[in-house]
């Protein structure tokens, strides 16, 4: 902050630099008074609400409990919020598609990085118009009806895997084109097959670009609920968010806040907590690897 | 997609004693098709069956889909509710691409530098972008509740303040939009200090000594040098607010009356009440809008980027 600021503007008056510390207090100043309501206040609305009695919660207030109810609260939302088959429809959702997007769409980004053909140029541009033209929802259904398909998680996964392949081959194919093509004559001078060099030489080289696509792949397949609501119809195969929607829509009478928001931290809780053990990777992965348009 | 199958043939042995060649010729077709086969059955696929399905008349009312022209976008349009959804849906989209990005990018100012500090900063605020839509939507329905707690900050200074927000119609759309510009806006504010941190700092530097006033290196050098992070947040938050659904149906439903009823909650109605071919219709027009609205700007935008 100050510190880092004065370094880099070569040695000034002292009054500068004090100047220049004050003004540092003051960024920081501004930056709290702006995350408050921003994000702590919303975090601490639902963790502390999801503590209390339902009508104490109808009160939306920040003040802690004065009933705990937090055992009832989160039991309710495991036992009728049907929160542990959603955990295990997410992660069925979320864990091959991640993976499927990730190897197919880094085997095609060499591909489309390296070959000069103009067919496989037009492909790319095909696959990459997924990032802007939303996914076309009834003739999905239609299509996933006649395979027998539709309803069901494989069915959800593969029009995921499908819709949301352009992203990362778009970012990988971006990140290839910057590598320095020798490596991988090398590989093939020493009579490397293709597909050994891209595990052995090219994936090693696309770490921090999958791991950016993996960020987003998860942040966007995890909380979809859209396609979702379209495409998964029992309850049996309901993901995270489809269980706390048909959780919140349960009660006639308006909403029950503390029930509410325990589904909801506890839908919230594995990408955080996911977050909180990377997040160092994670932001500098995105700041300095893929996010550059 | 026939031609890759071709280059397999087309990289004789001769070639491989010369890997260029062979790198940048053919033999990539196992590398393409498994995506391919994916990106080409559900997404291009029902991409160009969508527009049949607009023009025709499917519904689980019956067992045949009749070609029905313009049919659905003459209904859709005589009760309002085509016209209706692409105004609220645009609105939509505006404020929760301004919110976003005037918050991202002020902030990607404040916390451009790596320090300990910044770090922290830029992890708190990344947070709301890893709740789901659909929390946020909840999260902010309680917030601006009557008795919640925006209402009793403002009662400090207007006692017994109790607006319904999200119960009329004007504000509700205005907030629902900033609901979604508050949950997307971390990830645009890495996209900004991003482009920052690529601005060669010698050019700050430079404009510095020729007397270039703070204001002034912010306008024509780092405004003018971020140009591709802008054309990026700008165009990916109007589009993506353009499919709004998830906040919606968890703050609003789509109401008061039809006040936050954008082109995807239509979308939803329609298919529940079994109509797919209307649904169909007007998920053709949340393609068209993203079209005509995309394409002018991507173009505009990268006029005013420096190559």
């Amino acid at each position: 902050m100050a510190t880092a600021g004065s370094t880099r503007a070569a040695p000034h008056s002292t009054r500068r630099v004090v100047r220049r510390r004050w003004k540092g207090l003051l960024k920081y100043g501004v930056l709290i008074l702006f995350a408050l309501p921003w994000v702590v206040v919303p975090i601490w609305l639902i963790v502390v609400n999801s503590f209390k009695t339902e009508g104490e919660a109808a009160l939306l207030s920040l003040a802690l409990p004065t009933d705990w109810a937090l055992v009832e609260n989160y039991t309710a939302v495991i036992v009728r919020g049907n929160y542990l088959t959603g955990l295990r429809n997410s992660l069925l959702v979320a864990v091959p598609t991640v993976i499927v997007v990730l190897f197919l769409g880094s085997l095609a980004s060499w591909a489309y990085a390296r070959s000069k053909h103009r067919s496989t140029q037009v492909l790319f541009y095909i696959t990459s118009l997924s990032i802007l033209l939303p996914p076309a929802i009834i003739p999905t259904i239609y299509l996933l009806n006649s395979l027998g398909l539709d309803g069901t998680i494989v069915g959800y996964a593969l029009m995921m895997m499908g819709t949301r392949m352009g992203l990362v081959v778009f970012m990988t194919t971006g990140f290839v084109r910057g590598l320095p093509i020798e490596l991988e004559e090398a590989a093939a001078i020493d009579g490397a097959s293709r597909i050994r060099t891209y595990f052995s030489v090219l994936l090693p080289m696309l770490r921090s670009i999958l791991l950016v696509g993996a960020v987003l792949m998860v942040i966007v397949v995890w909380n979809d609920f859209f396609f979702g609501q379209l495409l998964l119809k029992t309850s049996a195969n309901a993901t995270l968010p489809l269980t706390l929607y048909a959780f919140a829509s349960a009660s006639v009478s308006g909403l029950s806040w503390n029930l509410v928001f325990a589904h909801l931290v506890m839908t919230s809780a594995p990408l955080v907590v996911i977050y909180l053990v990377a997040q160092r990777r994670i932001l500098s992965g995105l700041t300095e690897g893929g996010l550059k348009g | 997609m026939v031609s890759p199958a071709s280059e397999v043939t087309a990289a004789p042995n001769k070639r491989a004693r010369r890997p260029r060649r062979a790198l940048r010729g053919g033999g990539w077709t196992w590398f393409l098709l498994p995506s391919l086969f994916l990106v080409g059955l559900f997404f291009v696929l029902p991409f160009v069956l969508n527009v049949p399905f607009a023009f025709s008349q499917w519904s689980t009312y019956s067992n045949s889909i009749p070609f029905v022209g313009f049919d659905n976008f003459v209904s859709l349009w005589n009760n309002g509710a085509l016209g209706g959804a692409i105004r609220v849906t645009l609105v939509y989209a505006v404020v929760a691409m301004v919110v976003q990005n005037i918050v991202a990018l002020s902030l990607a100012l404040a916390l451009r530098d790596t320090t300990r500090i910044n770090t922290f900063f830029r992890s708190l605020f990344f947070l709301p972008v890893l709740m789901s839509p659909l929390a946020a939507g909840y999260i902010w329905r309680g917030i601006v509740d009557p008795a919640g707690p925006l209402n009793a900050v403002i009662g400090i200074v207007n006692s017994g303040f109790d607006y319904a927000w999200l119960g009329h119609p004007s504000s509700a759309l205005f907030t629902v939009a900033f609901i979604d510009g508050w949950k997307w806006s971390g990830i645009a504010t890495l996209v900004y200090i991003a482009g920052l941190n690529s601005i060669p700092k010698s050019l700050m530097e430079a404009a510095s000594l020729d007397g270039a006033s703070a204001w002034q290196r912010f306008w024509h050098v780092q405004f003018a040098l971020l140009a591709p992070a802008f054309t990026f947040n700008i165009v990916t938050t109007l589009v993506g607010a353009m499919s709004a659904y998830d906040v919606i149906a968890a703050a609003s439903g789509g109401g008061p009356g039809t006040a936050t009823t954008t082109l995807n909650v239509a979308v939803q109605q329609q298919f529940s009440y079994g109509f797919f071919g209307t649904a169909s219709t007007l998920s053709l027009t949340v393609t068209l809008l993203v079209v005509a609205v995309a394409v002018p700007l991507v173009w505009w935008l990268r006029k005013r980027e420096v190559a």
